[in-house]
């Protein structure tokens, strides 16, 4: 058993780990904004973590497509998660904490009610 | 024989994973929580190919893994679209 194996095996639980707080984060959050946020960054470190373990395998096929996944995960998760965001903001959906201040102008608060 | 250990618990436990995320997908109480869970599902699953990419040391599993990505940026955003401004261009 070499060292890239040994690495490629403990890059493989690293990224599970990580990829199941971002799961378990999604549900413990209390609203969508905390759970996207749990849900896009624990997912993204996790597949990133993963795709390193395929790295190590040293296939130049491999590791030109694990870049182009890695690179494609890293510039569309945010732009995924701020949209949503933004949907759920513009239809009005609560934050859980009573106390948040809601810094838009007023002709740009939540118009419609939540569905 | 490690590694196949390794591997089966790693494809068993994602697949629970994607279970989580299709429960919350079901039972989400609101349209925000079903749309980010269908992202996440669509992302487990992008790490299932990835991870049977890196056991089998085959690369097209890799090809189908950024084709399911960009198709989940996609659908993420469309749908998010639709949530707020009642359609995809509007």
């Amino acid at each position: 058993m070499t060292v890239w194996e040994i690495a490629g095996e403990a890059l493989v639980l690293l990224g599970l780990v990580v990829l199941t707080i971002g799961v378990l984060g999604m549900l413990r959050m209390p609203d969508v904004y905390g759970q996207a946020h749990a849900a896009s960054k624990g997912g993204v470190v996790g597949l990133v973590l993963l795709l390193a373990a395929t790295l190590t395998l040293g296939d130049w096929a491999m590791t030109a497509r694990a870049v182009l996944i890695g690179a494609v995960l890293l510039v569309t998760m945010p732009v995924a998660s701020h949209v949503v965001l933004r949907a759920a903001a513009a239809r009005g959906e609560p934050m859980a904490d009573p106390d948040t201040v809601d810094e838009r102008p007023p002709d740009r608060r939540a118009a419609r009610r939540p569905s | 024989m490690t590694v196949d250990v390794l591997f089966t618990a790693a494809v068993v436990w994602l697949v629970v994973l994607m279970f989580v995320c299709g429960g919350l997908l079901i039972y989400g109480p609101r349209p925000g929580t079903r749309i980010v869970a269908l992202d996440t599902l669509v992302l487990v699953l992008v790490a299932l190919l990835v991870l049977y990419a890196a056991a089998e040391g085959r690369t097209f599993f890799l090809d189908a893994a950024l084709m399911l990505s960009l198709l989940g940026f996609v659908a993420t955003v469309a749908a998010a679209r639709y949530y707020g401004d009642g359609g995809p261009f509007g």
